[in-house]
């Protein structure tokens, strides 16, 4: 081992340094399985170090990407745009408000303008009053039903209620 | 290229990892510790076997390292014992079998070490431990002359000593 060619005579055979610089004479040959273990740890601490250098990345992308975004200009707030001022042309405030400005809106132009906040002043008066001989009335009730049906207080001027009950009861008649 | 890769480090497990560990053999105390060590290097190398280009000198340079952390951490663990004991009680029981390999090691600093090793042990010619090193071959030449002319002043003293 210490007889290169091409680097000349390092030391003569009867130096010291023959001693320190002589080749290997010990073999020490591996354990059984030695090489399995060392492929594994290897293996390991390759993906250790990949996750290590995957998670550095991202907390530097992180760090430049932070600033960057917080120091971008404020936007204008507007977080108010999608609601829109209530229609001009809405219901009068008398009547009773519908849980939703949809449904009257529709339900205002499907039938006359007048005729929507009428029938629920008009009808209650007219329905005690007529209990006992109201059928023609019975018959005009159920055509004005579903326009009081979708409001939760047209429960008490229904007059298809009122109207059966005097019909059901034998007393009035 | 996988398969390759994986026959050629069977290859050179195959072929160094015996001479390796009998180097380390004769540098620390015991069997276990030899294998220790040449199973690191292997492993080092292996994490980044694609990075290294001579695996040979990478081994022992590593290899190399690692018996000197080995050392260190023997004198500091007897410098602790020996504070608190009778340094007669915490004298090493088996000093090193080779201390004049030691003696290379030890002595050197890294820049004329690293050369002994490659062309000595790792039988590297010059022309490789130049390029390995990135050093003109001249310069190797130097180094080594340099280190032999340090390790003979080593052991002239070290014979003074013991006579």
């Amino acid at each position: 081992m210490i007889t290169h060619s091409d680097d000349g005579p390092d030391f003569e055979p009867d130096d010291p340094l023959a001693v320190i610089l002589r080749p290997t004479s010990e073999y020490l040959g591996p354990p059984p399985g030695r090489f399995e273990a060392i492929r594994r740890g290897a293996a390991r601490r390759k993906l250790l170090r990949a996750a290590a250098g995957a998670g550095l990345l991202c907390a530097v992308t992180a760090l430049v990407a932070l600033p960057v975004r917080l120091a971008a200009p404020d936007r204008p707030a507007s977080p108010t745009v999608p609601l829109a001022p209530p229609p001009a042309s809405s219901p009068p405030a008398t009547s009773t408000p519908p849980p939703t400005p949809k449904p009257a809106e529709s339900y205002a132009t499907g039938t006359s303008p007048s005729a929507g906040p009428s029938t629920p002043t008009g009808r209650p008066a007219d329905v005690p009053g007529s209990s006992p001989s109201s059928k023609p009335t019975r018959t005009e009730a159920p055509a004005t039903l579903p326009s009081p049906t979708p409001t939760p207080t047209s429960k008490s001027h229904q007059p298809s209620v009122a109207g059966d009950a005097p019909e059901a009861t034998p007393s009035s008649g | 290229m996988k398969r390759s890769r994986e026959e050629a480090a069977t290859e050179l497990f195959a072929a160094l990892y015996p001479r390796l560990a009998g180097w380390c053999r004769r540098l620390v105390d015991d069997d276990e510790t030899a294998h220790e060590v040449a199973s690191e290097a292997f492993t080092r190398l292996w994490a980044r076997w694609t990075s290294v280009a001579e695996p040979r000198g990478f081994l022992y340079v590593t290899a190399a390292n690692l018996v000197r952390d080995h050392w260190r951490k023997l004198e500091r663990e007897r410098r602790a014992v020996h504070r608190a004991t009778v340094e007669a009680a915490v004298r090493p029981e088996n000093e090193q079998a080779d201390p004049s390999v030691r003696l290379l090691v030890q002595s050197l600093p890294e820049r004329l070490r690293v050369p002994i090793l490659l062309h000595y042990y790792a039988d590297m010619p010059i022309r490789e431990v130049s390029a390995l090193t990135g050093r003109k071959e001249g310069t190797v030449k130097a180094d080594l002359h340099a280190a032999r002319e340090l390790l003979r002043a080593h052991l002239r003293r070290s014979l003074d000593h013991t006579l």
